[in-house]
């Protein structure tokens, strides 16, 4: 088994009730051979229809001795995990009450942990979002990063008129997406890698509300069209003037990963940053990924991840033999229909403030204009030319067929670099 | 003869477009009548790329195909492949109301429903619900469920979708013809109703239809549909490896690829050269055959290994399971060494295979190129001998994408 399946086996998302099971169902279908995927539900429904593999039941009951029952199965799951990232939508019982539950758990076994959860609609109701609120601060307090897709902020891809099941549809496809985009992020190989604390130091600004734009083109203008369409995803676009990437005038910290063939160029890579740079203006800090070794005719993919507010210092590091009370203290038997889980600890997670030493050191704070421009956040390297022209013959202008990031369309000896003969001519 | 009794398969391949004429016999077998062919233009990896082109193709070839069976066609079955298509294995569940314990038809209805009930791509259709197995109250394996005692049913399915709109597009090319369309049949699901006996299903067995644009698998155990898959790569692939590697023109490669090709392993081939002679626009040249060996085993082996990695990421050791081994069909069975090439990469018994319990044109049957056009009309006879009138299906199955099989 390769290197680079072992990593994507150890990077686990985990999808809670029945938006988190949608979501993986989803991701299971499009991607196929993806590893890693893990659902955890009350309705036995749900998870019986589910198409992902691994499935863990939450019992019925009391939400605290239901925990406990699934505690052991889940710590299973997940050992071995760099990255456990959740996913799931607040307001409903079980992943308002499990979620919180589960990242203290992965916490306590000092993995990387993420979220990116939906908040309710308005129409669900107050107590919804109430249950949502309280849990969210509970995810912001817990987790190294919160990604946040609210609902109501998708109005701009959903209209008032919308059918209510459409409404829903595209809620879990943001959700979809900006788990996709984490993902992407966590695995970035470079040659400009956003790394886990960067991730973090985005992620995890409490009561900031994330941005999350994606947008995926091919051929001559891939640039312009891909960039068009992540500033056009409805959590960009939102503004009170609704214009493309209206929403990035809000925001102090970005992330922007670029994933492509190996043509990608600097200048593409240099007109999307100026293009961000405009619309967020001088003070919002931008971190740049690329990943640009994909066969040629790989589309370019643009993910943007964006926060309001100041950053978070660093990683949070736990200890496992400290937090684990924690769990249980999380899990304590109470009423069903309390609004949320009763407080994990009087004192917080423990929380070393030393950066990882894997980890870039994160600036610890929202840079000025003059920090910005002196020391400049982006990493960039030389990029190398590639001088073997691969080429596709009578498949140069059709759909590549893209099997695990290369071209299958490019003869399989010059992919694997075997040297032919030269036929004799007479 | 009766007009019903007469099946009509066609399929638009990347390199012919093929139709089957066949009659349905009283014991459950097909009699070919005849084919009608011709090259396939505006294909490419088994989807439509030109819809014009390929609607005067396929004119071409049902007005071959009636003129050698003396049928006037006015119905077709229809295969559909592409890379486009995806699998996926998912249990429904029924609990029966409190009132009854008694499983009715409509309830097995209900099952598939429940099962189908995740969230496609929006632009994606379901195309083929196949059943697995049913199981009430945690009896595994029955058979018909229908009439037995239970509180709650369970049903596997194999459940296959595509976009849509390329399905559209096929049909597209066959309604400006003014044909009907009976349904739409998964190639490798068409394949397999030929190439495979219901003990090989039974004992497990994994199909490969090798084309020109597409290899389509299935995969069967205890005589179920377990896994399928579609990948757009072929013997174009192979062809156009070999005209990029020894710079010949692709008709050319194609030549040197039928003539000479083989998969097998080239430390294992002859030393020598193969001497291509002189034609309009080309200068002949000699070829090490060395190299020709090394292009096609590099390509043929990449295809196989995708395969058994694509059943392997299933994490269910299903090829393990295989008692009946692999049998490979499609055009490029018929290329040297590859059957010692699938051995090599499955590590199971591997047959080149062609349609079978077929009677008529010996020629047609013979050639594994055919055996998903046969395949649509053993498809066509069995839905029809399954399913006693065309309004129960309809009330049944539904739509068009919506019919099932055993």
């Amino acid at each position: 088994m390769s290197t680079e399946t072992k990593e994507t086996m150890r990077r686990i998302l985990v999808g809670v009730g029945n938006a988190g099971v949608a979501v993986l169902d989803r991701i299971a279908i499009e991607h196929p051979g993806m590893k890693g995927l893990l659902v955890i539900n009350n309705d036995e429904d749900s998870l019986a229809a589910s198409i992902v593999k691994r499935r863990i039941a939450f019992p019925l009951g009391d939400l605290g001795e239901a925990f406990l029952a699934i505690e052991e199965e889940f710590g299973l799951a997940i050992s071995g995990a760099v990255s456990v990232t959740f996913c799931g939508g607040l307001g409903g019982e079980c992943s308002s009450f499990l979620l919180p539950s589960l990242v203290a758990r992965t916490k306590a076994a000092g993995v990387t942990t993420l979220a990116c959860v939906g908040m309710p609609f308005g129409f669900e109701g107050r107590q919804r979002r109430d249950l949502a609120t309280a849990a969210l601060e509970k995810l912001h307090e817990l987790c190294d990063g919160v990604a946040i897709i609210d609902n109501d902020r998708l109005s701009g891809g959903a209209p008032s008129t919308a059918a209510i099941r459409e409404a829903f549809q595209i809620a879990d496809q943001t959700l979809q997406n900006a788990l996709m985009a984490l993902q992407g992020m966590l695995s970035s190989s470079g040659p400009v890698k956003i790394t886990r604390a960067d991730l973090v130091s985005v992620l995890g600004i409490s009561g900031a509300m994330t941005h999350f734009g994606y947008g995926q083109a091919e051929g001559g203008n891939r640039l312009h069209e891909a960039l068009e369409m992540a500033l056009k995803s409805p959590l960009l676009a939102h503004s009170e003037k609704g214009t493309k990437g209206g929403a990035l005038k809000e925001v102090s910290t970005l992330l922007l990963l670029l994933q492509g063939a190996q043509d990608l160029s600097f200048a593409e890579v240099q007109r999307t940053v100026s293009e961000l740079e405009s619309l967020a203006g001088e003070e919002c800090r931008i971190k740049v990924g690329v990943h640009a070794d994909r066969s040629p005719g790989a589309p370019l993919e643009i993910f943007i991840l964006a926060s309001s507010g100041v950053e978070r210092p660093a990683l949070k590091h736990s200890e496992p033999a400290v937090s684990r009370p924690l769990v249980r203290e999380a899990v304590a038997p109470r009423p069903v229909l309390q609004p949320i889980v009763p407080p994990l600890s009087p004192e917080p997670m423990p929380v070393a403030e030393k950066p990882n030493k894997a980890a870039e050191p994160p600036s610890s704070s929202r840079p000025s204009k003059a920090v910005k421009n002196s020391a400049n956040p982006v990493k960039q390297t030389q990029g190398v030319l590639d001088l073997d022209t691969y080429q596709r013959g009578r498949f140069d202008k059709s759909e590549p067929t893209i099997v695990a990031g290369e071209d299958l369309d490019t003869p399989t000896f010059m992919r694997k670099g075997i040297k032919l003969g030269s036929p004799s001519r007479r | 003869m009766a007009s019903d009794q007469i099946f009509v398969g066609l399929e638009i391949g990347t390199t012919k477009i093929c139709v089957i004429v066949s009659e349905g016999r009283s014991d459950g077998t097909i009699s070919i009548l005849g084919v009608g062919e011709t090259p396939s233009r505006g294909v490419r990896k088994g989807e439509i790329v030109d819809l014009n082109t390929v609607t005067e193709c396929i004119r071409e070839a049902l007005l071959d195909a009636e003129e050698k069976t003396n049928v006037e066609i006015g119905n077709v079955w229809v295969a559909i492949t592409g890379s486009h298509l995806r699998s996926f294995n998912n249990r429904g569940t029924f609990i029966l109301p409190e009132d009854r314990d008694l499983i009715l038809p409509e309830d097995l209805q209900t099952v598939e429903t429940n099962a189908k009930e995740v969230s496609l791509p929006a632009a994606n259709s379901f195309l083929h619900t196949i059943i697995q197995s049913y199981h009430v109250d945690g009896n595994r394996n029955v058979l018909s469920p229908v009439d037995m005692v239970g509180s709650r049913l369970e049903a596997d399915f194999h459940i296959i979708h595509g976009v849509k709109t390329r399905i559209q597009n096929t049909l597209r090319c066959i309604e400006a013809l003014n044909l009907g369309i009976e349904d739409v049949v998964l190639s490798s699901l068409a394949s397999a109703l030929v190439v495979l006996t219901q003990q090989q299903k039974d004992l497990g067995s994994l199909v490969i239809d090798m084309g020109g644009g597409t290899t389509d698998y299935l995969l069967y155990l205890d005589g179920a549909v377990r896994h399928s898959g579609v990948l757009a790569l072929g013997g174009d692939h192979i062809t156009n490896d070999i005209s990029l590697g020894l710079r010949l023109p692709i008709a050319r490669a194609e030549l040197l690829k039928i003539q000479e090709g083989s998969a097998s392993d080239p430390e294992l081939s002859e030393d020598g050269l193969i001497s291509l002679k002189n034609d309009p626009g080309f200068h002949g040249c000699e070829i090490d055959r060395k190299s020709l060996d090394t292009i096609i085993h590099l390509r043929v082996r990449e295809i196989f290994e995708l395969i058994r990695d694509d059943i392997e990421s299933t994490g269910e050791g299903m090829l393990g399971m295989l008692g009946a081994g692999v049998m490979i069909t499609g055009g490029c069975a018929k290329l040297r060494g590859i059957a010692t090439l699938a051995e090599d990469v499955f590590e199971l018994p591997v047959q080149l295979t062609r349609a079978k319990e077929v009677g008529g044109a010996t020629q047609t049957f013979e050639n594994p190129q055919f055996s998903t056009a046969i395949g649509l009309t053993k498809y066509a006879m069995a839905v029809s001998a399954n399913i006693p009138d065309e309004s129960f299906l309809q009330r049944v199955f539904g739509g068009l994408f919506r019919r099932r099989q055993r």
